[in-house]
């Protein structure tokens, strides 16, 4: 048989391969280089001060995971930060789903007044409401005081503190999961609410057996998401806390920045991250058997 | 036609009642969201000597902003940030959008393999990449630089828009495509000339957000800068440390730095929600 030569690829791998190709290289040199050499920094003895890169084996992991601050303070506040953060955004987000998807006057003024959170970059709110809690001139005291209550210092008591992260939080994904929500209601069927309303079915049930159901994909899509996101949540308490007072508000992004860029440990800074990539790799893959699952349900 | 009544809200009440309570909540719940955006504009508009008695002045000025915008490095950061976030919205885009076509037309081990890397890498905490890559970005000679911090926000949004993109491309019907390919296009033809304006409002909604992200983002710029390339985030961020007691200018960068993230929503919003259906 004549052995006509045929390229390596076919027509259509190489379109593939090409369609791929510059998101794979762009992945390659920032994300997997960064991460081989993060790991590899892990190992070593790399300070910023004193680079000797000698090869430690797993001390930083041992010391990081025996770390009373990082067991006790950072994983509960992360984990905690995570479940209420994704809740609350979801509850808020679904209610004003709902109510945007309904026509009423001036439905367009309301949902771009919904939306504003969105466009507010995570340091500017954290800035806003710095100011709005400031224990001193803050907003909130005056209003406090004015009703005669007494004045708190919110940002300088543990849970306090945390619970104006977590508002801060929710404030600023709420948009996000109503923005989802809604083009997920838009894109419902019409006719089984019709046949509800015909019923003279009561608002409650539609929501129960028509529209929560029939939602569940986008949603399940949504919380993944935002699950994921809330648990490397860096700038918000950045700005708002600082981790303070103390370490109390510290959520797992800060530690790790701490050890490397404040206490210029890069290799017990790297070692944290990881351990933090891992549970949250681990989370991600569970999270996604179960999205499969219940989309496919 | 049958008139088709909504269940009543609130059954029961006179419909005058429902409605005026209808209208109360709203304006409450919309107070309630725009409310620190509100407090943030009024004290930007404050006189130093006023600000700390908001509640009670009655003075305006347009002195913070001439002020802030007198500071070189403010002006600068701005015009960094947008000039980073314009880029980074055009080169995404580039990229994620063939990306997720892929995802979506092909279903071969090729297609699995990408998708389970961008799942895989969309769950990794940024921290744990952005730290070591602190070092890759200098050993390349490209920390401090425009480059340094674009290709990594480029890096960044591969994997959550080619897997949006991958749903807007889902719902899209590829018989048009094999139309085209039957009448003699080239799968780069069906692609570029077919699939891609059909998906063009959900590229637009991807664009909105690609530039809202980017101008949002704090831990890539502080971490991948220094001094030459200061974005607007980090140096407001700066502020709070360095000058946390002018709360009257703090409050006006603020503001400049919410202007025209919140043009582009304003007017992008319309293709965010027609768009974003996953």
């Amino acid at each position: 048989m004549s052995a006509s030569r045929r390229p390596m690829f076919g027509e259509q791998q190489r379109f593939v391969l090409l369609l791929i190709a510059p998101a794979a290289l762009l992945m390659l040199l920032f994300q997997v280089v960064p991460i081989v050499i993060g790991a590899n920094a892990s190992f070593r003895d790399w300070a910023l001060y004193n680079p000797k890169k000698t090869w430690i084996g797993f001390d930083h992991y041992a010391a990081v995971i025996s770390d009373p601050a990082f067991l006790y303070v950072v994983l509960p506040n992360t984990f905690l930060f995570m479940v209420l953060s994704v809740a609350g955004a979801l509850v808020t987000g679904l209610a004003l789903a709902l109510l945007l998807n309904r026509p009423f006057r001036g439905q367009k003024l309301v949902q771009t007044i919904l939306l504003v959170p969105l466009m507010v970059a995570p340091v500017v709110a954290a800035i806003m409401i710095r100011w709005i809690f400031n224990d001193q001139f803050g907003i909130a005291n005056v209003v406090l005081e004015a009703i005669g209550l007494e004045g708190q210092p919110w940002l300088v008591q543990r849970w306090s503190a945390f619970g104006i992260i977590l508002l801060t939080d929710i404030w600023l994904w709420t948009p996000w999961f109503t923005l989802l929500l809604l083009a997920g209601l838009q894109s419902l069927p019409k006719e089984p609410f019709e046949a509800a309303a015909i019923d003279g079915t009561t608002t409650w049930r539609v929501f129960r057996y028509l529209t929560l159901p029939m939602l569940r994909p986008v949603i399940v899509v949504c919380v993944v998401i935002r699950a994921i996101d809330a648990f490397r949540t860096f700038d918000i308490v950045w700005t708002l806390t600082g981790g303070g007072p103390g370490r109390s508000t510290e959520l797992f992004s800060l530690y790790a920045y701490v050890l490397a860029f404040l206490n210029l440990d890069l290799g017990r800074g790297s070692a944290a991250a990881i351990v933090g990539g891992l549970i949250i790799l681990v989370l991600g893959v569970v999270m996604y058997r179960l999205v499969d699952r219940i989309a496919k349900a | 036609m049958p008139m088709v009544t909504r269940p009543a809200f609130l059954p029961g009440l006179p419909n005058w009642s429902r409605k005026t309570f209808f209208a109360l909540a709203l304006a409450a719940i919309c107070f309630a969201f725009a409310f620190p955006v509100l407090w943030l504009i009024l004290t930007s508009l404050r006189p130093e000597s006023g600000v700390y008695y908001v509640h009670r002045g009655t003075e305006f000025t347009l002195g913070n902003f001439k002020e802030v915008l007198g500071q070189e490095r403010i002006v600068e950061a701005f015009i960094n940030s947008a000039v980073i976030s314009t880029l980074a919205t055009v080169f995404s885009l580039l990229v994620t959008v063939s990306s997720g076509y892929m995802l979506s037309r092909f279903t071969g081990p090729a297609a699995r393999m990408w998708f389970g890397t961008i799942y895989v890498f969309r769950c990794v905490p940024y921290i744990s990449w952005v730290l070591p890559l602190y070092f890759v970005v200098q050993s390349w000679g490209i920390y401090d630089t425009y480059v340094g911090l674009l290709l990594p926000h480029i890096a960044v949004h591969i994997c959550f828009f080619s897997w949006l993109m991958k749903g807007f491309f889902d719902g899209i019907d590829p018989s048009m495509e094999y139309a085209a390919m039957i009448d003699g296009c080239s799968r780069w033809g069906a692609f570029i000339r077919v699939a891609i304006p059909s998906a063009l409002p959900a590229i637009s909604a991807l664009a909105v957000l690609c530039w809202l992200f980017t101008w949002n983002e704090f831990l890539f710029a502080l971490i991948l800068t220094g001094n030459r390339v200061p974005v607007i985030t980090v140096v407001m961020a700066q502020f709070v440390t360095e000058m946390g007691l002018h709360w009257n200018l703090m409050a006006a960068t603020a503001v400049m730095a919410l202007l025209p993230a919140f043009l582009i929503a304003l007017f992008g919003q319309k293709y965010v929600i027609r768009g974003l259906r996953i």
